[in-house]
């Protein structure tokens, strides 16, 4: 056994067959999506695997009518929470890497507790809160979700991020005279700014992907999220299998595009939030 | 002064992500905790406190609940127990230096970039009895026989949701191995290759051994992550067909907003909140216990 892999891995093209039935693996749901997206209802009969004939782009057509709304809707959402989080983020990670008070590791750790609560646990009452405050049914009520339940996340990636910061530079700063708010403006600020990237991609992908939120805290085209309105494009309509798939290929371009050109940032994001590093 | 001015500039600094995490994760916590501790049913009226009725009920009254507490484990086990081993495997081949590995390393974390929404819709189209992209393909190929039902069988759908899980996580297991594999100090494993060590050795003695953060923590959050999962299944399956892959999230859904049981529903979310810490917390002391070594 032992030598059979040793001999097999010398051989280069018996690796790359196995990375390839993996990529297969990963790819040909993405593919099956993409390629029905692009037929019409006749070309549907051939099934899902034979390639479609063309560009024919009339899937794509109904499905925007049907979800441009939901889709400007997620856009307000996810770049509002984003950066509400990411900011709020970035001022308690600061405080809580850079100084030690009484409590502050307790507050740390009542901070991050709220990563690990699964939505479940507190939708009930979250539902009623945004009753109260008279915006349940409205983006509003997602951009204050989004940014609550985000800032657990933002907290720990910012205080990852300033952790390796040498503190001799605060500290000089602070022998300047300058203050908590004058330390971080012009020293943590300018030096965070990748830290801004990585944790706003980071909240970005995660927010414009949820759909339970959007699902309890919303109703109607006019408020909820793109994620609700493609899944509901499945019940509509009998089998319109293309226009389903094409709504749900539109919803993925941004978070797709980020993941294409920004695969740094995400993949440092990602292991930012689960290694320490 | 000046020391009351800079506590108050912390405070100042702390304040909006205390306040917020404080009411949205432990005041909504108590909440629900309260709630789950009436008979209150719906929008109108408030309910009367029954005390622990609706836990008692949970456990000796009520086989969905205990079927989808086991959906939920056995589905959270078969996910973590493939996604972890796979996610090294592919860790491994990837850090063989082949040219393309960048390339792979993208291709097997691209379904994580797709929401829940879009993964099951896929998913719906590759499951699909008749016309759905498997069993088409294994038509093709001239094995027919082998064709499945798939999510539309009760014995197969929790393996089958098991498997839109993998599909969707094993890249980021992947992502994980692959930098905590680039860890390993270079002298070790040149040490072992100078004593004629070969590549299996080099792997088992001691690449894989030094792995054991990377499975902690990516264990963590593939477990919350499997715990907390609504979307994929509601999706999917909706539980079905019957209850076979009802897990906890979807039947918290089911009897909170299309039964109105409201106090039950809180109920279920407290219990997953519990269940959640007791399965949690022994890893993340692990994990605390790592970044102080």
């Amino acid at each position: 056994m032992r030598l059979f892999i040793n001999r097999l891995v010398k051989h280069k093209y018996f690796i790359y067959i196995i990375l390839l039935g993996l990529s297969f693996f990963y790819l040909f749901p993405i593919y099956a999506m993409v390629n029905t997206s692009l037929k019409d209802t006749p070309e549907l009969a051939y099934g899902p695997i034979q390639l479609a004939k063309g560009f024919n782009l009339s899937a794509y057509g109904e499905a925007f009518q049907r979800i441009k709304q939901p889709y400007v809707n997620s856009a307000i959402m996810a770049v509002s929470a984003t950066v509400l989080s990411s900011f709020i983020g970035a001022m308690s990670g600061y405080v809580l890497s850079r100084y030690r008070f009484r409590g502050s590791s307790i507050v740390f750790f009542l901070i991050i507790i709220g990563f690990y609560v699964a939505p479940q646990s507190i939708l009930i009452p979250l539902v009623r809160f945004m009753g109260m405050l008279g915006i349940y049914n409205t983006y509003f009520a997602l951009i204050l979700t989004h940014t609550a339940y985000g800032i657990p996340i933002t907290t720990l990636l910012f205080k990852n991020y300033f952790d390796p910061i040498p503190t001799a530079l605060v500290e000089s700063a602070q022998i300047d005279g300058c203050s908590v708010i004058g330390v971080f403006t012009k020293i943590m600020l300018p030096l965070a700014l990748p830290g801004f990237a990585v944790v706003g991609i980071f909240q970005f992908t995660n927010i414009w992907n949820d759909y339970l939120y959007g699902l309890t805290l919303t109703q109607g085209v006019a408020s909820q999220p793109v994620t609700v309105a493609v899944a509901n494009l499945k019940g509509t309509t009998v089998a319109a299998w293309n226009v389903h798939m094409a709504g749900a290929f539109m919803s993925s371009i941004p978070v797709l595009v980020i993941y294409l050109f920004f695969l740094r940032l995400i993949i440092k994001g990602l292991l930012m939030g689960s290694v320490k590093e | 002064m000046r020391r009351w001015k800079r506590s108050a500039q912390l405070v100042m600094f702390l304040l909006p992500a205390i306040i917020i995490v404080a009411v949205f994760v432990y005041v909504f916590l108590g909440w629900s905790l309260w709630l789950s501790l009436t008979d209150w049913k719906g929008l109108g009226g408030t309910g009367e406190f029954v005390g622990l009725k609706n836990y008692i009920k949970m456990f000796t009254n009520d086989r969905i609940f205990i079927k989808s507490l086991k959906n939920t484990l056995v589905l959270s086990g078969i996910f973590i127990g493939v996604t972890i081993p796979l996610g090294l495997f592919n860790a491994i081949l990837l850090d063989m230096g082949l040219r393309g590995r960048r390339l792979f390393r993208l291709i097997y974390l691209m379904p994580l970039s797709f929401s829940f929404v879009v993964s099951a819709t896929m998913w719906l189209w590759m499951y699909a009895p008749e016309s759905g992209a498997i069993n088409t393909l294994l038509r093709m190929i001239g094995l027919g026989s082998l064709a499945q039902p798939w999510i539309t069988a009760s014995s197969q759908s929790i393996p089958s949701l098991a498997i839109i899980y993998i599909w969707q996580f094993s890249g980021f297991a992947t992502l994980v191995y692959y930098a905590g594999i680039a860890r390993v100090p270079q002298q070790l494993i040149e040490a072992a290759l100078v004593d004629g060590a070969s590549t299996f050795r080099k792997y088992i003695s001691i690449i894989i051994p030094l792995q054991r953060p990377a499975t902690i923590t990516t264990v963590v959050l593939l477990l919350m992550y499997s715990l907390r999962v609504f979307d994929l299944v509601w999706l999917t399956t909706g539980g079905g067909p019957g209850y076979s892959s009802q897990i906890l999230s979807t039947y918290m859904w089911r009897v909170t907003f299309n039964r109105n049981q409201f106090a039950y529903g809180a109920a279920i979310g407290i219990f997953m909140f519990l269940l959640s810490m007791v399965i949690l917390i022994p890893f993340l002391t692990l994990v605390r216990r790592g970044e102080e070594a």
